[in-house]
């Protein structure tokens, strides 16, 4: 019987995983989770002036069994949140989470001494890749979230960040 | 029919005559007033404040709707210092300026007063809420469990002893 | 050859199921979730279960200062903010006697009208992307991309804006936002020509939207329906004529009142506001006078015990803020009477009977935002 062949001269992995992070990358379909104030510039980073769809990720699937990435936009509530921890749970691997906005984050302004019916942070629930902060975060820091994520999974990003001349 | 703030006055007041004097123990927030009194709609937003019995709000609420007001809202406000509830209804109606507030104590330990749901069915989610607020119970509402909080809730969040 | 089936007649009760709609749904508007009892295509009972958006605004009321609670009030319906911030403003600003000079009424009704059209730009998206349709998202965000661009130069934000103060405003307008606000009305005309032609005439959205979902003037009345609910229903009623505030009294515009009561008649109502706003937003351009806008207010803000009320005509409907006062610097109680709360209300009894897409159809026309109805 022969010895086994060293394969790692005839099948090259590395590449392979580039390209699938590659094209996860750039077809990241969310799920359609507007929960508050957040869905709505959500929503406008998916309009025409800010357009997503240049990043592939227009594509909002309504199913978690379709969606890679959850864009957790709005406040988690206590009664909601065993709703949010299924619809993690039903996506399939691999995926991934942007909480966006304060609430997402952390539970926003709604935090106070007393407070009764917020999740601070949906990274309570489960784990969360990219943070997006604001009240609510503008569409552009959206995109800066997705251009963050992609380049999490592929370890480049796609446009260098701008910095303005000084 | 287009109501007149004379003809409303004159039928609630024979609603009006039964409550008894709010309690005066403690830091009294508001003076004591007569029944029905007339309000300065510049400063406060409505036409008339009428105070009736806890018993008597299906009954002012059957003369409202007679004149063709809509129910605006039920508001319920924790007097604890006072040992009481107050509960507070505000009509307002579609071809008249005409704004009628109607309102009401009932005691902290025994917060229960009768629906008016029979009369306007939009006071049914008013009143779970505010069963879901404060513990008020309004007899004869047909469904007060939690509503805008979780089903299992125990709790009266918006009640002066409450902590999380 | 047997008669054909009589599909308008449901069958036995115990045949039903029970279909869950939400509380994350596309059609759903937010987290709202809807207990759909339905004998096959028809729906016996659509219950509208709340609270997934709860957010505690009336707690909040009681742990904040009257000045703190601002931020909140941009937050209770989103699309519709600066409506919102006027009422809990207003209310103040009734029970100090605070002078507001007119330069910031004005400026007060432009934005607000601004914000008007906005969210009626985002109702109109959502409900066609209920319906099926896609593409009208692409043309009312585009629009309303140019309008919030004004917005942001004056108020610094692009949704919940927090405004208005007690007393005015917090900072002015300048000439470049008087400048885009006309050329802003003036490219916005057009364009709701364009959406009458392209959308409101087309065949399929008048088969989807005429007939369906009839509520009557006496059922709004009942459930206290308010705004294009109401006004779909044949009742002119507007907080802006009913209880004047502002300055509305000095500027002349119609009520949209259409009497069929269907889903049509709510959405015809939405398109002829927003020709109305624009009407309004023009007036008060032509009519703003100079001067401050701001006026004296008290350094410490305690209103004098009592409660009081504000009202507004919010894109939605009736708001009306309700403070209850100790004479403290923080409110004793805020309530908060929402318009998609009482408007969601007579959501059982007018779909009881139709089937699912008519269902859905209804509720995309009564133009709810969930945590205007959770708070």
């Amino acid at each position: 019987m022969e010895a086994p062949v060293d394969t790692s001269q005839i099948v090259q992995f590395a590449k392979l995983d580039e390209l699938l992070a590659l094209s996860r990358a750039n077809s990241l379909w969310p799920l359609t989770f507007g929960l508050a104030c957040c869905a709505i510039e959500m929503m406008a980073a998916g309009g025409p002036r800010f357009d997503i769809s240049r990043f592939g990720a227009e594509v909002f699937r309504p199913s978690p069994r379709q969606a890679d990435v959850m864009i957790v936009a709005g406040t988690i509530n206590k009664k909601m949140a065993p709703a949010v921890k299924t619809l993690y749970d039903q996506m399939l691997e691999p995926k991934w989470v942007i909480a966006l906005g304060n609430c997402a984050i952390s539970g926003g302004p709604f935090v106070f001494p007393g407070q009764y019916a917020v999740v601070e942070g949906v990274d309570k629930l489960f784990p969360v890749d990219v943070f997006v902060p604001g009240c609510p975060p503008r569409p552009e820091a959206l995109i800066e979230g997705i251009l963050a994520l992609e380049k999490k999974l592929t370890g480049k990003r796609r446009w260098p960040v701008v910095t303005p001349p000084q | 029919m287009i109501p007149s703030l004379e003809q409303l006055s004159a039928r609630l007041a024979d609603l009006a005559g039964a409550m008894p004097a709010t309690a005066t123990s403690g830091p009294a927030p508001v003076p004591p007033r007569s029944p029905v009194q007339p309000a300065d709609f510049a400063a406060k937003g409505y036409h008339l404040d009428v105070t009736v019995a806890p018993g008597a709000v299906d009954s002012a609420a059957g003369i409202l709707d007679q004149h063709g007001f809509a129910l605006d809202t039920i508001t319920g406000v924790d007097w604890i210092a006072q040992n009481e509830m107050e509960v507070i209804y505000d009509y307002f109606h579609a071809a008249s300026p005409l704004r009628i507030v109607i309102r009401t104590r009932v005691p902290r330990d025994h917060p229960e007063l009768p629906t008016i749901s029979a009369v306007f069915p939009g006071a049914n989610w008013h009143e779970r809420e505010a069963h879901d607020f404060f513990g008020l119970r309004f007899l004869g509402h047909p469904d007060l469990s939690p509503f805008l909080l979780p089903e299992d809730a125990t709790y009266h969040p918006l009640r002066k002893d409450f902590s999380a | 050859m047997t008669a054909p089936p009589d599909i308008a007649r449901p069958t036995k009760p115990q045949e039903t199921f029970v279909l869950n709609v939400g509380p994350q749904h596309p059609a759903a508007h937010g987290v709202l979730r809807i207990k759909m009892t339905m004998d096959g295509e028809f729906v016996t009972r659509a219950e509208p279960i709340l609270g997934y958006i709860h957010r505690m605004h009336e707690k909040m009321g009681e742990n904040r200062t009257w000045a703190q609670f601002l931020p909140n009030t941009g937050r209770i319906d989103y699309l519709s903010a600066l409506h919102y911030n006027h009422a809990f403003v207003g209310v103040v600003e009734r029970a100090l006697r605070i002078e507001v000079p007119p330069r910031a009424e004005f400026i007060r009704v432009i934005t607000s009208e601004l914000n008007r059209i906005s969210s009626h730009l985002v109702w109109w998206s959502a409900f066609l992307i209920d319906l099926g349709g896609m593409t009208p998202l692409l043309y009312a965000f585009d629009d309303r991309e140019k309008l919030l661009d004004l917005l942001e130069g004056v108020t610094g934000s692009r949704l919940t804006y927090c405004y208005f103060r007690f007393g005015g405003l917090c900072n002015d307008i300048d000439d470049s936002f008087i400048a885009g606000a006309r050329a802003f009305v003036a490219q916005m005309r057009p364009r709701l020509k364009l959406y009458r032609d392209l959308v409101t005439d087309n065949i399929i959205l008048r088969k989807r939207l005429e007939g369906i979902g009839p509520i009557s003037a006496e059922m709004c009345r009942k459930y206290g329906a308010t705004g294009p609910v109401l006004r779909g229903s044949g009742v002119a009623y507007d907080v802006r004529r009913a209880e004047p505030y502002s300055v509305y009294p000095e500027l002349a515009f119609e009520i949209p009142t259409y009497p069929a009561g269907d889903s049509m008649a709510r959405y015809l109502v939405h398109m002829a506001e927003m020709e109305q706003s624009l009407r309004i937003i023009a007036q008060a351009l032509d009519k703003l006078p100079a001067g401050p806008v701001m006026g004296k207010v008290p350094r410490v803000l305690r209103l004098p015990p009592g409660d009081y009320c504000f009202a507004v005509e919010a894109a939605r409907g009736r708001f009306m803020v309700r403070v209850v006062s100790d004479n403290k610097d923080i409110p004793y109680r805020v309530k908060l009477r929402t318009p998609s709360f009482s408007n969601l209300s007579l959501y059982e009894e007018a779909s009881r009977g139709m089937i699912l897409p008519d269902v859905l159809a209804l509720l995309g026309s009564l133009d709810l935002v969930i945590p205007d109805i959770d708070r």
